[in-house]
């Protein structure tokens, strides 16, 4: 006998088949399923599944798919996702993109929870308005971040150079950088990285001038006489050697796995301050973390806190309420901070700061320490910038390493920056 | 039997003749998952493709069609079209010729019928396979950075300090274009194959008449190779256009130095997924599909002037 399926059978059978599926559908809708999708080193990456782990322990009906990228492929994989209808539950959000996403109508407006599943009232209003686009709550901070200067302890003290502090003027950083390689106590080892084509820095030097990166309504707010002054220091500094040559900035790819103190290039970079962590990580020499040099008498505040990085439901997630009461685990709940520690950024809940600080290693109490020192002396947080703001900060890379290679001269520069900066904002 | 009998049996083979389809349905069937990926994955989304490079789409909002903005850019205010283009065009000039010469170079000495050659031929095609993986140009970086072995190697026998290769825009494009080279596997193969169709005895009548090495290779070797370079150096230089992978990893994405190693591909890349420029992106895919089609074409066309079919 052969074996044969009448139509019948069939039909039963496929029937038979969809019931058992959707039982097993069921079951899955019963726990409330998110996804969360954040960018990061491993380090972060390493805390926040920690942070979720102890979330799903105490929520046994919640199940979490974490997901981490890069900084370039995130926001590519975002935007695609968000197009494709298919927009994570938990988005890790970042500044220059927040306006963005909440006026396309991609994010979840926050105001309703606050108060009751959001409880972030000890954030303090500009740390809770950092989130905010046109009058509503699309982000939470997740910590409170500015620039830094990092320096290798061990190298600077090497080359018997008097330690560095914060205040120092950009004359006297240049001049001490410039003893650290004259010590010559390490191999192609200079003073400083050469941040001349490092967006954060050039806007903090632009600040300090009572300039800045961009005006409210989204249009360059310095000339080409600022981009070629800051070219032209930076020229100096590689004149002086106080900063590392052109060919060995260039292996720097704007990671941290990349920058000159991880590469054992140089004693100082620059970086935000939660990176700082991350950094430290990666070699064995203590480092040391300080604010940007300054103009001197008559400076303004370069420097601003700002969220690291803020955190966002998407608006068409099908669990709202339990993507808002896991956002409030993190940066809210002893456990969910805990997991997460500082190396987001500092936690914006006065709280959550208290009861973290005891148990931090050392490289995050410095981080809590310079950011506590940090605050009397900063100013407002920029606007938001405009669309073609981020192929700026690549432009600004590209010139820096044209005046570095000696293609063009500083003053050149300064212009031919301006021009392009303005049509690449423009275009958007 | 009569003939009476046999004519119903013809009419009824004529009725149930299959049509040519489904003569042919099995055949069909077994296309089938190439037909699926051909429409879905190739052709559908390169029609799309079309219709997104006459718009603005930036993958949030909808497109809206911009007629032919996005060309009229291209043709006339993109400085990065043109600074990309070059680069790209300096990396086919250098890469495949050399790549082709070094690859004839190879399999003419694997032909002199050496023993263990299968394994000598593995070997070599072996960076075939590697060559345009992460992993390869993430060695890459490492050989021929400031401390790399490059500079190591010239420090210790030249004592030349050397740069930084990679990392240096007057060099970095001929870092990527060894990379190329070193990649001549698939060629290789291919020449093989083709010098073993060469008939000795063309060979052995030139050896009698006393013609030199170089003399046979000129006048033999090479003539009746020119069908199996031509179509070398048609796929290569297609590929060459087409390279991404060695410049995205060793660049970080950004095409630098001061865009040395700016690839048209990754400038394409950079303007759909790193500015979210995609109606932009899309009429740059477009302009490169020209653009090899015409280079592809006037290689057809210049073939009737080197190229010897011996038949």
């Amino acid at each position: 006998m052969t074996l044969t399926i009448d139509r019948r059978q069939l039909l039963a059978g496929m029937a038979a088949t969809v019931a058992f599926s959707s039982i097993g559908l069921g079951r899955a809708n019963a726990a409330t399923s998110m996804r969360f999708l954040w960018w990061g080193s491993k380090e972060r990456t390493d805390r926040t599944l920690a942070a979720i782990k102890a979330y799903q322990g105490k929520n046994a009906d919640v199940s979490i798919a974490g997901e981490s990228f890069g900084w370039d492929n995130y926001w590519t994989r975002l935007a695609t996702q968000t197009a494709g209808g298919n927009a994570p539950d938990l988005i890790q959000m970042d500044y220059r993109y927040i306006f963005e996403y909440a006026r396309r109508g991609t994010l979840l407006d926050f105001t309703p929870y606050m108060g009751k599943s959001l409880a972030i009232d000890d954030f303090g209003a500009p740390n809770i308005d950092s989130g905010k686009v046109d009058g509503k709550l699309y982000g939470v901070n997740l910590g409170v971040n500015s620039s830094m200067a990092a320096v290798n302890t061990v190298a600077w003290a090497e080359a018997g150079v008097e330690p560095m502090h914060d205040g120092m003027t950009w004359d006297q950083f240049a001049e001490a950088c410039a003893k650290v390689t004259a010590a010559g106590k390490r191999r192609g080892f200079y003073g400083s990285q050469d941040a001349s084509g490092v967006e954060p820095s050039f806007e903090c030097w632009l600040r300090q001038r009572g300039k800045a990166l961009y005006t409210n309504d989204g249009k360059l707010a310095f000339e080409a006489k600022d981009a070629a002054d800051w070219f032209a220091f930076w020229g100096h500094m590689r004149d002086i050697k106080a900063c590392v040559p052109a060919d060995v900035q260039a292996l720097d790819q704007l990671t941290i796995e990349t920058n000159m103190i991880a590469l054992r290039k140089a004693a100082v970079c620059f970086a935000h301050s939660n990176q700082f962590i991350a950094i430290q990580g990666l070699g064995k020499e203590k480092l040391d973390i300080f604010a940007y040099p300054n103009p001197g008498p008559g400076g303004k505040p370069g420097q601003y806190l700002k969220p690291s990085m803020l955190m966002s439901v998407s608006a068409t997630s099908a669990n709202k309420d339990a993507a808002v009461a896991f956002v409030n685990y993190l940066v809210e709940d002893p456990d969910g901070t805990k997991a997460l520690g500082v190396e987001r950024g500092v936690p914006a809940s006065s709280k959550i700061r208290g009861l973290l600080t005891p148990d931090l290693d050392a490289a995050s109490k410095q981080v809590v320490d310079y950011i506590g020192r940090l605050t009397p002396q900063v100013g407002a947080l920029p606007p938001s910038p405009p669309n073609g703001a981020g192929e700026n900060a690549f432009l600004l890379k590209k010139i820096a390493e044209e005046v570095a290679f000696g293609k063009t001269s500083a003053q050149d520069a300064g212009t031919k920056f301006v021009e392009q900066a303005a049509a690449n904002v423009t275009r958007g | 039997m009569a003939i009476g009998a046999s004519a119903p049996v013809r009419v009824e083979t004529y009725q149930k003749a299959p049509s040519a389809f489904a003569r042919n349905a099995p055949g069909y069937l077994f296309l089938l998952p190439w037909f699926i990926g051909f429409f879905g994955l190739t052709l559908g989304p390169a029609l799309v493709s079309l219709y997104l490079s006459f718009t603005d789409y930036n993958l949030l909002q909808a497109p809206h069609l911009v007629g032919l903005d996005n060309y009229a850019r291209i043709a006339t205010g993109d400085d990065k079209f043109i600074s990309s283009m070059k680069v790209t065009l300096f990396y086919v000039v250098c890469s495949v010729p050399l790549k082709l010469a070094f690859a004839l170079m190879v399999a003419l000495l694997l032909n002199r019928g050496i023993r263990g050659l299968p394994i000598y031929r593995a070997i070599f095609y072996l960076p075939s396979l590697l060559g345009s993986s992460v992993a390869i140009a993430v060695l890459w970086r490492q050989i021929f950075d400031g401390d790399g072995v490059v500079n190591t190697l010239l420090w210790y026998v030249l004592g030349i300090n050397g740069p930084s290769w990679i990392s240096n825009p007057n060099y970095s494009l001929y870092t990527l274009i060894i990379l190329a080279i070193w990649q001549f596997g698939s060629p290789m193969i291919i020449f093989l194959a083709g010098l073993r169709q060469i008939p000795t005895d063309l060979y052995e009548a030139a050896s009698l008449d006393g013609a030199s090495k170089a003399r046979i290779f000129f006048k033999i070797t090479l003539p009746l190779l020119t069908p199996v370079i031509f179509f070398n150096a048609v796929v290569q230089t297609i590929d060459a256009f087409k390279a991404f992978t060695p410049a995205y990893v060793i660049s970080s994405g950004t095409g630098g130095p001061i865009d040395s190693t700016l690839f048209y591909t990754l400038y394409l890349y950079q303007e759909a997924f790193g500015y979210f420029r995609m109606g932009y992106a899309a009429a740059l895919a477009w302009v490169l599909v020209i653009i090899i089609a015409v280079f592809t074409a006037f290689s057809f066309l210049s073939a009737r002037y080197w190229v010897h079919y011996d038949d």
